[in-house]
């Protein structure tokens, strides 16, 4: 084991600071990675620019950002409501319930007749059945 | 089935004999009781200990009581959260070795959270060696090390596993001063990868416990994975507690002999160094005081009915019930007595 | 056969009825067979042991089969293990052969499920004594094996590679737990956040969100129109299945059904691992790797049988060393535990009517699995009929469920789905690949420990080739693996257009 290679190679890691140690090997490589990427993929990356150009301008704003506004505003409202009736679920209930009607609302193009009907029996019944099942007869934790 | 019903028309009944003070309290606790527990695994010691636990106090209390295994981090937040006393934790003695040993994310229990009583006592924490090893009992350890051979001990860091090392560098101190440098620990993690430290002769003596390496003690000297106890940390009247029979073809006096006066880690005053593994409740610092003693009482008639201490003891646990005034005064003097170990060893 | 006076009709009702309800957890996007056995467990605490493991045996085989519904319809994985199973199986959906491919999988997954039971039955000891082999260095080297195939799963290799590596470091933000040895310090992440992002990310959230919720976003922003009723029709009328798709993959099923079952056996590795590991060795040693990811049934066989074989391998150290082999046998060993009945070495020899009833519900339920799939497979096909307006929302509605309650009630990981399906949106529209991201995601936390722990054992690096034979053999696996990877992208890159990612990477 004498010779330089084995000493070369010979590492120490030190307990207090090893929670470091992995994570600065693995963000070198992605810098090295990144690096690599641009200098070889610089034709694309300069060709893509014009495409997603076009991608933001044919894209469903309305449906898109409502997407992730409803989301943000039912993971915002279910602890609080949850907090009103402690570990029963009811939080997660009560605010599917509008969560999935104004979703199903926001995806559809005809806003009536029937598949505004199924939309409004879908949100009532799936978080229904959902909760029934799985906080009263499972008994799982949900907020 | 027939179990369940039986099940229920016991607690049932249990229910009608003790539940007249408690109902008289006009129920402190209201709606659903959630029990955190410090560690995420399921097949834990303490997920069924608490899973126990609760599922008598869920008949006594007549609410719906759900175990929920978040780790230790998590369930500190959660307590922190609901002061209403909804929010239960059941934790060992981690949660105040884990703020000795300085692990990121353990305040001190006793002042950030209110200490609830505390259930029983998994007497099962051991120190093992292969069965090859020349070491034949932890003395030898001790003596090895004085005489400077180096000895790797394989623990978890931070808490329940490392105490046992602390004493144990702590005796070497006080036996041969100087010396205590030679016993060092392996840190890793599961059951399993210290197991297999010991298989791949990486470590000398592992942590472990006489539920989850009993039967590795039955395997011939030839096999690789053949251990041997050299030591339990519990106390002595506590295995005097456990069923005669014990684990597997461990009886009770099987293990007598790893515990003191048989088996001594001495501490610097002499004395033999025991730690028993405590489970316990910690609430919110602002839970009300009717709330606490509801849970207190709840506990008080089911120890009292002694159905629970059957169940516990089957599964390997010794019923230790005290109420949270005592429990405080009994974990914080435990936390004290280790506090000074580990302040000693660190220097 | 003392044991046959335990097998009463209730034994069996159990066993079916747990894999029926393994299946539908599986089945439902965010769901797992973990879950479904950690929901269970408490209901086993007044059968008694053997009609206990009986329900949640069959929850385990159901649940780990029932991934292969989403993965193969909607393209997302049911499952953390069916992630391969959506490569080939949704692109099969998309042709209109989505019957087609359910029922591929679920043949493959009953040859997996018997063969790794077979394997399990025959060998548990031995094998086990062969795992313990395995130290920190060679589960290191497996994961290094696994994490290759990243180059095999990429379009472009250095755009991949790239992935995979961001996958690594994120997996990595959150505290070095002590629970594997760490020193419970937090890393990457600014004082500020800490409190958020202690925990980490945990695996399942990131996964519905890089899958599931990322695809929805995508619909979203392309307007949810909802299919017409020609396409509708064209959704169900893809070539039919026949037992002839088996010709010529004996090799395939049989050596993923061995990865997969020999991954299971080697505690701490992780179940993902076995079909990524199957999937890129058949991708490999395939003679049109191009027709991969484009609907190819060598794909979904080589997924499937894969990730059922793990459900034998995985038994094989709880049982006979007293050590899970994964995260849903970790919660099996509750159940022994509440029982009284101690598993390690000597489990096997000293329990024999346990074991074999064991054996009889896992049999059993691998031909519950296979039946009641194969029956149900048509009405489950008409799942891409219903409208996306009804669709969408209920199965985010469904990935709150299993994000909120894979760590037992956690508010933290239900905004780590949106955090991701928000990141994954966005990173493919930069080019990211999400396939190596997942793979690196997985598997990094596995590679730091057994990395450092390696490093701190050793303290050089000449161990990681030097340790023992198997080390050595791992390594001409990896260096197969990367030169075959290199090799293919080349020639996909000579008859496609001109990419100097290929040879960059050689």
């Amino acid at each position: 084991m004498d010779g330089g290679l084995s000493s070369l190679l010979a590492v120490s890691v030190d307990f207090s600071e090893s929670h470091l140690f992995f994570p600065r090997i693995v963000f070198a490589v992605l810098v090295v990675l990144f690096l690599a990427v641009l200098v070889t993929k610089r034709r694309e990356i300069a060709a893509s620019a014009g495409r997603l150009r076009q991608e933001v301008r044919d894209t469903d704003r309305m449906r898109l950002l409502g997407t992730i506004g409803l989301t943000v505003a039912y993971f915002l409202t279910m602890p609080v409501v949850g907090d009103v009736y402690p570990h029963s679920g009811l939080g997660f209930y009560l605010t599917s319930i509008p969560y999935l009607f104004l979703l199903s609302l926001l995806y559809l193009h005809v806003r009536r007749g029937r598949p505004l009907l199924i939309a409004a029996v879908n949100a009532v019944v799936a978080p229904s059945v959902a909760w029934y099942v799985l906080a009263r007869l499972f008994n799982l934790s949900l907020p | 089935m027939n179990s369940m019903l039986t099940t229920l028309g016991a607690g049932a009944l249990g229910l009608a004999l003790a539940t007249a003070p408690v109902a008289a309290t006009a129920q402190p606790i209201s709606g659903n009781l959630r029990v955190v527990v410090g560690s995420t695994s399921t097949g834990g010691d303490t997920y069924q200990n608490a899973s126990i636990v609760a599922e008598a106090l869920g008949q006594k209390l007549g609410v719906n009581v759900k175990v929920d295994p978040v780790g230790a981090t998590e369930a500190f937040k959660a307590i922190t959260r609901d002061t209403r006393g909804n929010t239960v934790m059941i934790f060992h003695d981690q949660s105040y070795l884990g703020n000795l040993y300085g692990v990121r994310g353990y305040d001190d229990i006793f002042e950030t959270y209110r200490i609830g009583p505390t259930v029983a006592i998994n007497p099962g924490n051991a120190y093992l060696v292969p069965k090859k090893s020349p070491y034949q009992t932890i003395e030898d350890v001790i003596a090895a090390a004085g005489e400077g051979k180096r000895v790797r001990v394989a623990i978890e860091p931070g808490g329940v596993s490392e105490i046992g090392f602390s004493a144990l560098k702590n005796a070497v101190r006080a036996k041969h001063p100087g010396s205590e440098g030679n016993v060092v620990a392996i840190n890793t993690g599961s059951q399993a990868d210290k197991n297999q430290l010991l298989f791949d002769g990486q470590a000398d003596v592992i942590h472990g416990s006489v539920q989850a390496n009993e039967q590795y003690t039955r395997l011939p000297e030839t096999d690789q994975k053949a251990m041997r106890f050299v030591w339990l940390t519990s106390s002595r009247d506590v295995i005097n507690q456990a069923n005669p029979e014990g684990i597997g073809e461990t009886g009770r006096d099987d293990m007598l002999k790893y515990v003191e006066p048989n088996t001594v880690v001495p501490r610097a005053d002499g004395q033999p160094f025991v730690f028993d593994k405590d489970f316990f409740f910690i609430y919110n610092a602002k839970m009300s005081d009717e709330a606490v003693a509801a849970i207190d009482q709840a506990l008080a008639g089911i120890y009292a009915d002694g159905k629970i201490q059957t169940t516990q003891k089957n599964a390997f646990f010794i019923p230790n019930f005290k109420p949270s005034g005592e429990a405080h005064a009994y974990l914080q003097e435990k936390r004290d007595q280790y506090r000074q170990i580990i302040e000693a060893i660190r220097q | 056969m003392e044991f046959l006076s335990l097998l009463t009709p209730q034994f069996f009702v159990l066993v079916a009825g747990g894999t029926m309800v393994g299946i539908l957890f599986g089945a439902i996007p965010g769901m797992t067979a973990t879950m479904a056995v950690a929901v269970c467990l408490p209901l086993t605490y007044s059968l008694g042991l053997v009609d206990g493991l009986a329900l949640l045996l069959g929850l385990y085989v159901g649940g780990i089969s029932g991934g292969l519904v989403p993965a193969i319809l909607l393209n997302i994985p049911g499952t953390p293990s069916s992630i391969t199973t959506t490569f080939d199986g949704y692109p099969m959906t998309q042709k209109g052969e989505g019957e087609r491919a359910l029922k591929l999988a679920i043949y493959a997954s009953l040859f997996g499920g018997l063969f790794s039971l077979a394997v399990l039955y025959l060998f548990a000891p031995a094998l086990a004594d062969f795992a313990i082999k395995f130290s920190y260095i060679e589960k290191f080297l497996i994961i290094l094996l696994a994490l290759t195939v990243m180059a095999a799963l990429s379009s472009s290799l250095i755009v991949g590679i790239f992935s995979g590596v961001l996958g690594i470091f994120i997996s990595l933000v959150g505290t070095y737990p002590t629970s594997v040895g760490g020193n419970g310090e937090v890393r990457l992440m600014p004082e500020a956040l800490i409190p958020y992002l202690e925990s980490g990310f945990a695996l399942l959230p990131v996964l519905i969100g890089v899958f599931g919720v990322a695809a929805i976003l995508a619909e979203a922003a392309q307007g949810v129109r909802e299919e017409t009723a020609a396409d509708r029709l064209r959704l169900t009328t893809g070539k039919p299945f026949s037992l002839s798709l088996f010709r010529g993959q004996g090799v395939n099923l049989v050596r993923s059904a061995s990865i997969g079952t020999f991954v299971g056996i080697l505690p701490g590795v992780g179940g993902s691992a076995a079909s990524v590991l199957s999937y890129s060795q058949e991708k490999n040693f395939s003679r049109n790797p191009e027709q991969f990811g484009k609907g190819a049934p060598a794909g979904v066989i080589a997924s499937e049988s894969a990730n059922n074989g793990l459900t034998g391998g995985a038994l094989v150290p709880l049982l006979s060393l007293g050590i899970p082999g994964d995260s849903t046998t970790a919660i099996l060993i509750g159940a022994f535990a509440l029982q009284g009945i101690q598993v390690g070495p000597l489990f096997i020899g000293e329990n024999p009517q346990i074991w074999n009833s064991m054996i009889v519900a896992l049999l059993a339920a691998n031909a519950v699995m296979f039946l009641m799939m194969y029956f149900a497979i048509r009405h489950l096909a008409r799942l891409v009929l219903i409208p996306k307006y009804v669709l969408y929302p209920i199965i985010l509605m469904m990935s709150v469920v299993g994000a909120y309650t894979i760590n037992y009630g956690i508010m933290f990981d239900v905004w780590t789905l949106l955090l991701f399906g928000v990141l994954a949106f966005v990173g493919q529209k930069l080019g990211l690949e999400v396939a190596p991201f997942i793979i690196g995601f997985i598997l990094g936390p596995a590679a730091e420990i057994y990395f450092v722990k390696s490093i701190e054992s050793f303290g050089t690096l000449t161990i990681f080739f030097t340790k023992s034979p198997i080390a050595m053999v791992l390594w001409v696996l990896i260096a197969l693996s990367v030169g075959l990877s290199i090799y293919l992208a080349r020639r996909a890159a000579g008859r496609g257009p001109d990419d100097p990612a290929a040879e960059r990477g050689a």
